[in-house]
C-alpha cells in the first residue's frame, strides 16, 4: 500500500531523481567544516520560533490592558505555557547569537565573493529582519521592560533633520508608545515579518543550490579558484555526499542547540528577563536604568559615548552600509583572510570592539 | 556592471553621510539651549545654623545630630514641620507669627505629633494609654516610646521590659508582644517568599495585594493596649496569611518540576546531540 502511494507520487513528481538530486548524491566539498552548518541551525531555530509563537499567539491579547496579563496566564495557567515561552523568549536571543555567527563565519570564510554577493545581500537583509523581528516581539508583553526600551529605539530616529520626528510618530502610531505601537508592532511581527523573512529565506536557498556550496578557503583544495566568467554549477563530483554526512553534522549543531537552550531555561531561567520585564508597562513611571537588549547594547553605548547624536547615528549608517555592500567592496582577490592581515586586523578589531561597547553599556 | 555597483554603493554612502551632517546643526543648537539650563542651589536651613552653634547648651547642640541619624531626616521631616516656625528668615525663625509653637507639654505631644499621623493618634487616644493620659497623664505619650529626635523605624523591640514596666508589671505587655511578633515573623516570612519568587520572575501582584491589606490592618493594632482583641485579631491575620503561603509555597514546587522537566528535556538533547557526533565520525 505504502509502495503503492510512493509509486503514484513517483510517476508524477520524480521523487527518486529529487532525492538523488538533492540529498544522496549532492555532494559537498570535502574540506568543508562546521561553519557550513550554521545556516541550517539558523533555519531550525526560526521554525522553533514560529511553531511556538503560533502556540503563543492562541492566548496572546495584543491590547494594552490585557497584554500582560494574557502573558501572565501563558507563564502560569496554560498547560506547559512557560515551556513555550521560555523556548521562544529563549530562542530569540540563542537565533540572533547563530545568525550572527553564520553571517561572521560567511565573512571570514569569503563566501560572498563572485558569484555569491547575492547571497550575501540577502542574508544581511535577514539579519535585519531578524533584529526587526526581536524588536517588535520585545514589546509585546507590554511590561516596564518592553515599553522603555521601545521608547528609547523607537526616539533614536530623532536624530534626523526634518523627517526625524515624523519617522519617529509613524513607528509609534502616536506621540507616545501606546496602544497604538502595539497593533503595529504586533501585526508586524505576526504577519509581516514572517512572510518577509520565508520570502527571502526562499531566495538565499534558491541562490545557494542554484550557484553551489562555495569550497572552504582552508584546508586541502581550498586554494583551487575557478575563473568566473559564465554561468556554471559549482560542484564537487569528487566531493563528499550531503547525506547522510554533512547532514549528520547538522543534526548534531542542532542538538547542540537545543542543549544551549535548554541549559538556560534550566538553570538559568532569568538570563533574558530582567526584573523590569516583571512589572506591567506605566507610562508614568521611568525606571531607573532602561537598557535595550544585549545586542543592541554596542550601538546604544556607542551613542551615549559620542557627544554628538549625529556623529553617532552616523558612523553606525557607515557601518551598516559597508557591510552590507561588503562584496562589492572588497576588491582582493585572496580568499584565506589568514594572509590579509589589514582585514583580519580590523575584523577582530571590530569584534573586540563590538563585545567592549557591549559590556561597557552593561553598566 | 561590477564597477557600476561598486561606484554607486559609494555615492550610497556618501548619501548616507549627507543626511546626518544636516541633522548636526540641529544636534548643535539644541545642545547650546540645554548648556544654558540653570541649576538649582540648595535651600539653606537657619534653625539649623543656630542650634548647631556655641550658642546652645551642651545637650541641645546635640539635637540636630540626632534628628540626621532619623528616619525622619531622611523622609524630609525638618524641625519646622514639627515646631513650626520658618527656616529662611534668621530674625524671625522662632516667632509665633510663623508658626512657631515651641516645645509641647506632655500632654500635647500625641496631637503635637498626629497632626502628621493622623490614625495613630485616633487609635492611640482611643486606648487605654491614650485615656489614660488625658485623664491624668498618667499614660506613655508618642515620645516615651519612640524619642523625640531620634526616631527610627518603629519595630516590635520597642516593647521591652526596660521601658513597659515603668509604671505597670511587664506581664500583659509581654503577652501582646508574643502575639504581635508572631505575626509579624509570618509577614516576614511570606515577604521572603515573594522576593524569591520575584527573583524567578513571577507575577506576585495578587499576593502583594494581599499581603499589604493584611499588614495595614495589623499596623492598627499596634497602639491598642487591649491585649485580648490583639490575640484574637492575629489569630485572624495568621489563618489569613497561611492561605497566602499554602499559595506560594505550591508556586514554589509548581517551578521546581519546571526545572526537573527542563533539564529532562536537555538530558535527552544532550544525548541526542552526542549520537549524531558519533554518526558523523562513522561516515568519515
Ligand atoms: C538666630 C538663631 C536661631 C534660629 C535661626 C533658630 N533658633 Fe531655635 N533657639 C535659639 C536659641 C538661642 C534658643 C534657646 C532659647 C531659650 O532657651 O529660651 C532656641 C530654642 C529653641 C527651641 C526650644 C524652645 C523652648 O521653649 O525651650 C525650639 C523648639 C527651637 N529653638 C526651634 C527652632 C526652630 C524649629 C528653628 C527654625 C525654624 C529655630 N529654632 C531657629 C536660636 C535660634
Ligand atoms: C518629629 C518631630 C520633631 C522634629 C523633626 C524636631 N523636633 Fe525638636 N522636639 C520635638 C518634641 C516632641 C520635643 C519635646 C521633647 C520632649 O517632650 O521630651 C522637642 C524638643 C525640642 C527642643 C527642646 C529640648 C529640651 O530639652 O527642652 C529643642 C531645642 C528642639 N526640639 C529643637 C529641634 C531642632 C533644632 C530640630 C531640627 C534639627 C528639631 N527639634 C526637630 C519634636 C521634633
Ligand atoms: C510633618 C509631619 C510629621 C510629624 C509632625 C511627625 N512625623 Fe513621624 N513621620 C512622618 C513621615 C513623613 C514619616 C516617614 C513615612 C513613613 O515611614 O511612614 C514618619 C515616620 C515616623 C516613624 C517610623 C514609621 C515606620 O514606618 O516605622 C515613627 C515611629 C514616627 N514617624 C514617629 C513620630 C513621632 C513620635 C512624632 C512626634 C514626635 C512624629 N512622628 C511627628 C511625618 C511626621
Ligand atoms: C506604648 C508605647 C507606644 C506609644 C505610647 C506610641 N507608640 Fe508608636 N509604636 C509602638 C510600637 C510597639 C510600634 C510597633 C512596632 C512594630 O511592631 O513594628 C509602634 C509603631 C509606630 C509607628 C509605625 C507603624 C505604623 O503603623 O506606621 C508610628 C508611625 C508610630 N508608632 C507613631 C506613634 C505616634 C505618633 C504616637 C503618639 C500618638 C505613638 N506612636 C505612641 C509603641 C508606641
Ligand atoms: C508612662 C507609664 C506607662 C508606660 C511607660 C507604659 N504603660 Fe502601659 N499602661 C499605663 C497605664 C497608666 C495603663 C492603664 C490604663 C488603663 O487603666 O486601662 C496601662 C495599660 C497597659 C495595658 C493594658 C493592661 C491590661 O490589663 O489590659 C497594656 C497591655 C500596656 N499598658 C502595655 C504597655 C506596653 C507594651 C508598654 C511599653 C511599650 C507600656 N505599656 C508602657 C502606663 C504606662
Ligand atoms: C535568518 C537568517 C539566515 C538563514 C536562515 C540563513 C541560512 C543559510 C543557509 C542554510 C545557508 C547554506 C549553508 C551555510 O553556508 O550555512 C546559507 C549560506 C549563506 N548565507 Fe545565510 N542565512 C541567514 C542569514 C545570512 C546572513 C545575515 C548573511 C550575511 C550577511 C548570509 C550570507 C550567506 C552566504 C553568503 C551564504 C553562502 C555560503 C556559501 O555558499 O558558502 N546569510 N545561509
Amino acid at each position: 500500500m505504502l509502495k503503492a502511494i510512493k509509486n503514484w507520487i513517483e510517476v508524477r513528481i520524480g521523487l527518486d531523481e529529487l532525492v538523488r538530486d538533492q540529498l544522496t548524491e549532492y555532494r559537498i566539498p570535502r574540506n568543508i567544516n562546521l561553519f557550513y552548518s550554521l545556516g541550517t541551525v539558523a533555519i531550525a531555530a526560526f521554525s522553533i520560533q514560529v511553531l511556538t509563537g503560533i502556540v503563543l499567539l492562541v492566548y496572546y491579547v495584543p491590547h494594552p490592558d490585557h497584554a500582560f496579563k494574557s502573558v501572565q496566564g501563558i507563564m502560569m495557567d496554560v498547560p506547559y505555557g512557560w515551556l513555550f515561552r521560555q523556548v521562544h523568549a529563549v530562542g530569540s536571543n540563542l537565533l540572533v547569537i547563530v545568525v550572527a555567527l553564520h553571517m561572521l563565519s560567511v565573512f571570514f570564510m569569503k563566501s560572498y565573493a563572485k558569484p555569491r554577493e547575492m547571497t550575501w545581500l540577502v542574508g544581511f537583509a535577514m539579519l535585519l529582519l531578524t533584529l526587526t523581528f526581536c524588536l517588535s516581539g520585545y514589546l509585546l508583553p507590554w511590561s516596564q521592560l518592553s515599553y522603555w526600551a521601545t521608547t528609547i529605539v523607537t526616539n533614536m530616529p530623532t536624530a534626523f533633520p526634518y523627517i526625524g520626528d515624523y519617522l519617529t510618530e509613524f513607528q509609534r502610531g502616536s506621540s507616545q508608545v501606546s496602544g497604538a505601537t502595539l497593533g503595529r508592532f504586533f501585526a508586524l511581527h505576526v504577519m509581516l515579518l514572517p512572510a518577509l523573512l520565508v520570502m527571502l529565506l526562499g531566495i538565499h536557498l534558491f541562490l545557494i543550490r542554484r550557484i553551489g556550496i562555495s569550497r572552504p578557503p582552508f584546508g586541502p583544495g581550498g586554494q583551487e579558484r575557478v575563473e568566473w566568467t559564465q554561468f556554471h554549477h559549482e560542484s564537487y563530483p569528487d566531493g563528499m555526499p550531503f547525506y547522510p554526512h554533512y547532514i549528520a553534522k547538522e543534526v548534531f549543531m542542532i542538538m547542540v542547540y537545543l542543549s544551549a537552550m535548554f541549559f538556560i531555561i534550566a538553570f538559568l531561567p532569568t538570563l533574558f528577563s530582567p526584573a523590569d520585564a516583571n512589572i506591567p508597562a506605566d507610562p508614568f513611571k521611568t525606571p531607573a536604568h532602561i537598557k535595550p537588549e544585549w545586542y543592541f547594547l554596542a550601538p546604544y553605548q556607542m551613542l551615549r559615548v559620542i557627544p554628538s547624536k549625529f556623529l553617532g547615528i552616523t558612523l553606525q549608517m557607515i557601518a551598516i552600509t559597508v557591510l552590507f555592500f561588503w562584496p562589492f567592496l572588497d576588491r582582493k582577490e585572496e580568499r584565506n583572510i589568514l594572509k590579509r592581515p589589514v582585514l583580519l586586523g580590523g575584523f577582530i578589531g571590530a569584534l573586540l570592539v563590538w563585545i567592549g561597547l557591549t559590556i561597557w553599556g552593561n553598566f | 556592471m561590477g564597477k557600476f555597483l561598486r561606484q554607486s554603493s559609494v555615492l550610497f554612502i556618501v548619501l548616507v553621510l549627507a543626511v546626518p551632517v544636516l541633522a548636526g546643526y540641529r544636534d548643535i543648537a539644541s545642545n547650546a539651549i540645554v548648556n544654558q539650563a540653570v541649576v538649582e542651589s540648595e535651600i539653606e536651613n537657619l534653625c539649623l545654623t543656630c542650634h548647631e552653634s556655641a550658642m546652645m547648651d551642651e545637650k541641645r547642640r546635640k539635637i540636630p545630630g540626632e534628628w540626621r541619624a532619623s528616619w525622619h531626616f531622611q523622609n524630609d521631616v525638618s524641625c519646622h514641620n514639627c515646631h513650626g516656625g520658618d527656616p529662611q528668615d534668621a530674625a524671625l525663625a522662632m516667632s509665633p507669627e510663623r508658626g512657631f509653637v515651641g516645645v509641647p507639654k506632655y500632654q500635647r505631644v500625641p496631637a503635637f505629633c498626629g497632626t502628621c499621623h493622623i490614625g495613630i493618634l485616633k487609635n492611640y487616644l482611643a486606648s487605654g494609654h491614650g485615656r489614660a493620659l488625658m485623664e491624668n497623664g498618667s499614660g506613655p505619650n508618642c515620645v516615651t516610646c519612640h524619642g523625640a529626635h531620634n526616631i527610627q523605624k518603629a519595630t516590635i523591640d520597642i516593647i521591652n521590659e526596660n521601658r513597659c514596666s515603668q509604671c505597670h508589671s511587664y506581664d500583659r505587655a509581654k503577652e501582646m508582644k508574643h502575639a504581635l511578633s508572631r505575626t509579624e515573623q509570618k509577614i516576614e516570612d511570606i515577604e521572603a517568599s515573594i522576593t524569591r519568587l520575584k527573583a524567578a520572575r513571577v507575577f506576585t501582584e495578587e499576593e502583594d495585594k494581599e499581603v499589604f491589606r493584611t499588614l495595614a490592618e495589623f499596623r492598627t493594632l499596634f497602639h491598642v493596649v487591649d491585649v485580648s482583641l490583639v490575640k484574637d485579631k492575629t489569630d485572624d491575620y495568621l489563618k489569613r496569611l497561611g492561605v497566602i503561603d499554602k499559595k506560594l509555597q505550591g508556586i514554589f514546587s509548581e517551578l521546581d518540576s519546571r526545572r526537573n522537566f527542563s533539564v529532562f528535556l536537555l538530558l535527552i538533547f544532550v544525548g541526542m546531540a552526542i549520537t549524531g557526533y558519533l554518526l558523523s565520525k562513522t561516515y568519515s
